[in-house]
């Protein structure tokens, strides 16, 4: 098999992983300081 | 340490350094990655899957690095019972154990074509993959906490990453002490055996993907934080 | 003495003890826990023939001989120190060649000849463009230097 695809599928995982985690770590982070300032606005 | 004890100083200092973390490391990460597959030769021997030495590097010290912050975290809940020690340590086992496979996987592909084999059970990897388990032990030691109402997490579960610290010098020496397939380390204090032309990518891939990790560990923190937060005044309002 | 450095004296304590005890157990295994044996293990511990082991080294540059049959082919591994004949009968992987480390599984047959079943590559610690083989190593300096 060429090298290519090696390397191509190494960076192809570490890029989805690095994209995953930035997005599902700032909607997290997001949602729940959003709902607590939801709440600091009812009270 | 005791002045970041008070969650609202940790959120002033932690909101502005999300993104001053999160953005350069990510700049960093893209630009090592695209001077590692375009502008370096291939190596003599292994020719262009040498490339994945600029991601497999930095995903082994996040997954080291990771188990180090998470010890280190566990040390100032256990000894200086700091608040937003365990907060630390749950925010970072995820990325870390993240990384951890990643690092395998990477180390895997390139094993293939160099080695002719995806995996075999000699020191290095074997320690490694060993270290992908304790992350999953401390993850589920730490929702157990969670589930607890904790914030941080409970004494055994510090208790557990600390014990769990031992691997890691294991790893790194593992190529030293054993005859293993992995090769031995390249980057001493004498210097290092990878030539300087085919080195220098790693610097900002390695820079790049610390601080991004900073940036997701902030972030998690945060969102953990917010969380008790809103828990916390729901448990009030409940017993009214 | 206040709680705190109580505390603190008792988890270092605890944590010297557990990395100790771990670092102990772990160079204990030093022998039992290795990859492969080096053709100097084979010389002094003495590997009985038939029993399934992982023999690794360098192949011996000139050494390499591809048998009438097309698809065996054997060479010498060493370590410096001691050298064993080897064969192989298969495809070796891309990087197998004179002069780079080797790991065959397989056990010695009564000549003493290593008969491989399977060929793994290993790969050193060097890394370097293609422009530069050629150059020698130091392994002590770290250094590259032109092969004269």
């Amino acid at each position: 098999m060429n090298q290519w695809a090696f390397v191509i599928a190494a960076y192809g995982v570490t890029a989805a992983a690095t994209l995953v985690l930035s997005v599902l770590s700032w909607r997290a982070m997001r949602g729940a300081e959003r709902a607590a300032e939801r709440l600091s606005d009812r009270a | 340490m005791h002045r970041f004890a008070n969650p609202a100083r940790f959120l002033k200092i932690a909101r502005p350094l999300t993104g001053w973390l999160f953005w350069p490391g990510l700049a960093l990460i893209l630009a090592g990655a695209a001077c590692g597959l375009l502008l370096t030769p291939a190596d003599y021997l292994q020719g262009d899957t040498v490339r994945i030495l600029y991601i497999h590097v930095p995903a082994a010290w996040l997954g080291m690095g990771g188990w180090a912050g998470i010890a280190v975290a566990a040390l100032m809940q256990l000894v200086w019972r700091h608040p937003l020690a365990g907060v630390a340590g749950r925010a970072i086992a995820a990325p870390g154990a993240l990384f951890t496979a990643i690092c395998l996987a990477t180390g895997s592909i390139w094993g293939r074509p160099t080695w002719g084999t995806w995996w075999e059970w000699d020191g290095r990897m074997t320690s490694m993959l060993v270290l992908l388990f304790l992350y999953l032990g401390y993850i589920a030691l730490a929702n157990a906490s969670a589930r607890d109402g904790q914030a941080g997490v409970s004494s055994v579960t510090a208790i557990f990453a600390l014990v769990g610290a031992v691997n890691i010098p294991i790893i790194n020496r593992s190529v030293v002490w054993w005859n293993s397939l992995h090769q031995g380390p390249s980057i001493t204090l004498r210097g290092s055996s990878i030539e300087g032309s085919l080195l220098w990518p790693l610097a900002p891939t390695l820079l790049g993907f610390s601080l991004w990790f900073g940036a997701i560990v902030l972030m998690r923190m945060r969102a953990i934080l917010a969380q008790n937060k809103v828990e916390a005044r729901m448990q009030r309002l409940a017993r009214g | 003495m206040k709680a705190k450095h109580q505390r603190l004296v008792l988890a270092l304590v605890a944590l010297a003890a557990i990395i100790g005890a771990g670092l102990l157990a772990a160079s204990a295994l030093k022998d039992e826990a290795a990859y492969f044996y080096a053709p100097a293990d084979v010389k002094t511990k003495g590997v009985e023939p038939g029993r399934a082991i992982r023999l690794g080294g360098m192949v011996v540059k000139g050494s390499l001989r591809r048998a009438a049959d097309g698809v065996t082919i054997r060479f010498n591994v060493t370590d410096g120190k001691a050298t064993v004949p080897a064969t192989f009968s298969g495809i070796a992987p891309d990087l197998f060649k004179e002069g780079s480390g080797v790991v065959a599984e397989g056990a010695f047959d009564r000549q003493g000849i290593f008969v491989a079943t399977n060929l793994l590559a290993k790969h050193d610690e060097r890394y370097m463009p293609r422009e530069l083989e050629g150059m020698q190593y130091n392994e002590a300096t770290h250094e590259m230097k032109v092969e004269k």
